[in-house]
């Protein structure tokens, strides 16, 4: 009888040691413990909910756009308008042939032939996934997923420039994401205005153009703690009659913080087209194409 | 000849209007009447990059001919959505492709769906898929 007693309490109590000795190992297996999801974006993984008042004039963080999670809300969302051009900008306007319309064997959107990057404003909303923002005392720097860009907003009370593409010896130079300042305007919205983008890129996908005195403005609103706004307008008499949105766009808070990689890697572009793109031809009277980036 | 060219255009048309998110990268070269199906296709190479990924595989037709294909699909993080990755397929694998066929007649196009030797499927667009402008609100 003491014999059994004892045997059973010895299986009793391995049985337990046992047991606690694998647990761990058994939780570290799980999706929770793996180590590489710290490193990568988990489209599963996203707050419950918009956590909470806004933090005052703090948009610091890593966000996840639209398209990259059916877990980002859509309301209130939508794409660039459909603008009116001058004739100045119809005429700069037809000679694009854009991807949407041409395929890429007969697209001349540098982007697409080249990796080119698509600049500011195009590079705010295309492909715009992921988006970082970081605060320094005189800055406030965007870090853009695709392509790893990152543009450079000055908070420090100085005005735009307005010698950009001159020909004066003090004149700056166009670049692809332009001159950006920024301000709050209220505890929530922060107030980006840029301008100086060189004309080489398009402001969609569409094709549409901009001059190098082209103003953009973005809205950024922190709605609540995981929720983010983007709104953005863009000015450019020469070319359109009138100022025009370019759409607003839902971002949320990530967890992890972490997007993955994604980048245009020209020499795989290069491979793409020779490969499949240009093969495939280009049918550019095929109706109902949506252009891509509005 | 012309007049088959012309309606199938046409309805190309007509399906692409209907087909959300489709032609963003610019489809307007494909055939999207009828889907050409590729059972066992040899993987030769698959490169996981941008702007699409592509699917080298070779088909043997009835004739026994080998046929070279070159299908695309989606950008990296919009197929990691649906499923895809980096590893989803090896040199050597025989999967069955649903393509929708270059108008050249060139034996490349765009992947509707691919069927891996398990009888695993994928897809390169769903009616899940997030548009550009994220989820429905609930």
């Amino acid at each position: 009888m003491r014999n059994r007693f004892t045997a059973a309490l010895v299986g009793l109590v391995a049985a337990l040691v046992f047991s606690l000795a694998v647990a761990p190992l058994a939780h570290a297996q799980s999706s929770q413990e793996d180590p590489s999801a710290r490193w990568r974006f988990n489209p599963k993984d996203f707050p419950e909910g918009g956590g909470g008042p806004a933090p005052k004039h703090d948009l610091t963080g890593t966000w996840a756009g639209p398209g990259s999670s059916p877990l980002v809300p859509r309301g209130g969302g939508r794409g660039a308008d459909k603008p009116e051009l001058t004739p100045y900008g119809e005429k700069l306007m037809s000679q694009a042939k854009p991807i949407g319309k041409y395929s890429p064997a007969g697209t001349n959107d540098p982007h697409a032939r080249y990796c080119d990057p698509v600049g500011f404003p195009q590079n705010a909303y295309t492909e715009a996934r992921g988006l970082t923002i970081a605060t320094m005392p005189d800055r406030i720097i965007i870090l853009l997923q695709y392509m790893n860009v990152w543009r450079e907003v000055w908070t420090d009370g100085r005005p735009l420039p307005t010698t950009v593409g001159g020909t004066g010896p003090d004149a700056l130079d166009p670049t692809y994401n332009g001159y950006s300042v920024g301000h709050w305007e209220d505890d929530n919205t922060f107030v980006v205005d840029t301008t100086g983008m060189d004309d080489r890129t398009w402001v969609t996908g569409a094709g549409y153009p901009h001059t190098v005195n082209a103003h953009v403005q973005e809205r950024y609103t922190r709605v609540d703690k995981n929720d983010l706004r983007l709104s953005l307008t863009i000015d450019d008499p020469k070319v359109y009659t009138k100022p025009w949105s370019l759409g607003t766009y839902n971002y949320r808070w990530i967890p992890n913080q972490k997007f993955d990689d994604f980048a245009c890697i020209p020499s795989e572009v290069i491979k793409y087209l020779s490969d499949l793109g240009d093969p495939a031809g280009s049918d550019p009277s095929a109706e109902g194409q949506r252009i891509g980036g509005r | 000849m012309r007049k088959i060219l012309t309606f199938v255009v046409a309805l190309a048309g007509v399906l692409a209007i209907g087909v959300p998110a489709f032609a963003h990268h610019g489809d307007a070269a494909y055939d999207e009447s009828k889907p050409v199906v590729l059972k066992d296709c040899q993987v030769t190479e698959y490169d996981w990059m941008n702007p699409h990924s592509l699917i080298k595989c070779d088909f043997k037709d009835e004739s026994g001919k080998v046929q070279h294909w070159v299908t695309e699909i989606g950008s990296t993080p919009s197929m990691t959505l649906l499923g895809w990755s980096r590893n989803t397929m090896h040199q050597g694998d025989l999967i069955t492709l649903y393509v929708w066929q270059s108008k050249t007649g060139l034996t490349v196009g765009r992947l509707n769906k691919l069927v891996l030797a398990d009888g695993k499927e994928l897809t390169d667009r769903d009616n899940k898929s997030p548009s550009r402008y994220g989820a429905p609100e609930k």
